[in-house]
């Protein structure tokens, strides 16, 4: 290869971490799609090794030389070399050089942009996207794929964010590549009726991604909050894209960014879980929140209504409430009355159950627990058993209280759950002594 | 550097792979504390000069240089991906400069050598040091 050019030789002031923040994962994100479009997808592993090289390269001089004036375009340019030298060696790409070249030849001397053309790139990401959202290729193996190829982490950064073992998240990688080849899924943009189908899926995934990063269940904190941020951007990709800007997508990205925006009120100094209640709300990010907002109104266009409509709708109540007090339940409950009709799972119910107590007292939401659909399968869920609990703290029930406590505390998955449950059980026990 | 008084110790950085299986989040990562780090030691003085080396290269050898061949020519593991010229006061220092690269985290390696003040073939052969191998 060729000296880089373009190289500033004086060592730039900031380190390039901070000079351009996650430069190297969302460039190669866009260099594996374009180069997937090129080679096919049946070479997909190709294209993220091409990207992974150039790279590495980069990683190899920039500490040197410092950070190139263009350090995107200087990825760009150094994958598009690196491709070329894979198709001049193989004897099945070589049909491909001509289309190689032909982008090289795009380039114009004075702008790096003319290499590839921003609408293309764009277009190879949403291609990207849907070929990692296919319906087709299991729900945790999506997550995984778009992590890998859109997100540039790698298998151990995922598998600390799922708590499994690298080798679990290698195979559900091959796994997810096969079908590819299998379905002979395409790398395209599906058009016309099948679009909103497909985008539907699409929404799905994003929306399962980021709760993987949200719930804040298990696993690596850090890493879990760059998959929400992950999760952000593809949906804010999404919906600047003509073929996913949709008042549903819109309404996604509305949930996410008002959610994300607590979270650095959510956990305490300790890393302990705070409820909404103990949350010091001058920690919520306020940039964020205005940025939900305003897609929350553009959701707005238009007639129909999704469940990431009533969810955003659902944060935004909490996001606007200067405090827990002034929250306003029955505006937030008129939406759960809604999503339950939309969305048949307990745990919305649930949700709602607790939204109904914060109004008419804790016998009401006893009430609507008992009569949940299919409440049943809560019975393993910790959540249950410590709302009952607190509904029947509420009602002084101390015995019934510390029973539901105790089966919580049981199936808690977090320390920090478990430190709060202990604390209520505690005093339900303090409280039947006296 | 100043060979008179025998403060030049270069640090090779050995291999060509360590970075290899890094995300491109830790390269970057890397990529940005090491440029923040030789940006320090050029500040300080003790940093002279520093480059990366392609892999690749040409080796002559033959009587005369008859015999050229292409290629990269070490194992990748031991190949010398760059360098940096120190101008510091004794070993030990230099090889706590070593100890701070950043990329020992990630199974990089680094010899440090003194720079020789006289040619060693004008002396009298003598026992010399092994050269000190910071790692991981």
């Amino acid at each position: 290869m060729n000296p880089p050019q373009n190289i500033d030789h004086e060592p730039p002031a900031a380190e390039v971490s901070q000079a351009v923040e996650h430069l190297f994962r969302h460039e190669g994100g866009k260099m594996v799609a374009t180069l997937t479009r090129i080679f096919g997808l049946e070479h997909l592993t190709l294209a993220e090794d091409v990207v992974q090289e150039a790279l590495a390269r980069a990683l190899q001089t920039w500490p040197f030389y410092g950070v190139p004036k263009q350090p995107a375009a200087w990825i760009m340019r150094t994958s598009r070399n690196l491709a070329l030298d894979v198709v001049r060696r193989r004897a099945v790409f070589r049909q491909k050089e001509a289309q190689i070249v032909q982008l090289m030849e795009r380039e114009s001397p004075s702008s790096d942009k003319a290499i590839f053309p921003e609408q293309e790139i764009a277009d190879d990401r949403l291609r990207m996207m849907f070929v990692c959202c296919h319906p087709l290729i299991p729900s945790e193996a999506q997550a995984a794929l778009a992590l890998k190829t859109l997100c540039g982490f790698n298998v151990r950064e995922i598998s600390r964010a799922f708590l499994t073992t690298e080798a679990a998240i290698a195979k559900r990688l091959v796994r997810a590549k096969q079908k590819i080849r299998q379905a002979k899924i395409r790398f395209e943009i599906p058009v016309g009726e099948e679009l909103g189908r497909r985008l539907d899926g699409v929404l799905q995934s994003l929306y399962l991604l980021f709760n993987e990063g949200y719930k804040a269940s298990s696993g690596d904190r850090l890493v879990r909050e760059d998959i929400c941020q992950e999760a952000i951007r593809l949906t804010g990709l999404l919906v600047e894209h003509p073929a996913g800007n949709q008042p549903r997508t819109h309404a996604l990205l509305a949930l996410m960014l008002l959610d994300a925006a607590r979270i650095p009120a959510r956990v305490d100094g300790q890393g302990n879980l705070l409820l909404l209640k103990e949350q010091d709300r001058s920690f919520w990010n306020q940039p964020m929140l205005a940025r939900g907002m305003f897609h929350l109104a553009q959701s707005a266009a238009g007639k129909e209504i999704s469940v990431y409509h009533l969810q955003a709708g659902i944060a935004a109540c909490h996001s606007a409430a200067k405090d827990y007090e002034s929250t306003d339940w029955r505006q937030i409950l008129s939406l759960y009355d809604q999503l339950v009709e939309l969305d048949h799972s307990p745990v919305v119910a649930l949700n709602r159950a607790i939204v109904l107590a914060n109004i008419h007292g804790p016998k009401a939401g006893l009430d609507a627990i008992g009569a949940i659909r299919d409440g049943e399968v809560l019975n393993t869920y910790y959540l249950l058993h410590a709302v009952l609990g607190e509904f029947e703290a509420r009602l002084r029930h101390s015995k019934a209280a510390a029973r539901h406590f105790q089966k919580s505390l049981e199936l808690a998955e977090t320390r920090s759950e478990e430190q709060f449950l202990a604390k209520r059980l505690r005093a339900c026990e303090d409280q039947i002594r006296n | 550097m100043n060979t008179e008084t025998n403060n030049g110790y270069m640090l090779l950085f050995r291999g060509n792979e360590w970075y290899k299986g890094l995300s491109p989040e830790e390269m970057q990562s890397v990529s940005g504390q090491w440029m923040a780090w030789f940006k320090r030691l050029s500040e300080q003085g003790k940093a002279i000069a520093g480059n990366p080396l392609e892999p690749e290269g040409r080796m002559v050898s033959g009587k005369n240089g008859r015999v050229i061949a292409d290629g990269p020519f070490a194992e990748s593991k031991e190949a010398i991906g760059g360098y940096f010229l120190l101008n510091v006061g004794s070993f030990d220092e230099a090889v706590a400069i070593a100890k701070e690269c950043p990329g020992l985290p990630y199974g990089a390696k680094i010899e440090v050598r003194h720079i020789a003040s006289v040619c060693p073939m004008s002396e009298e052969p003598h026992v010399r040091a092994e050269p000190a191998l910071a790692q991981a």
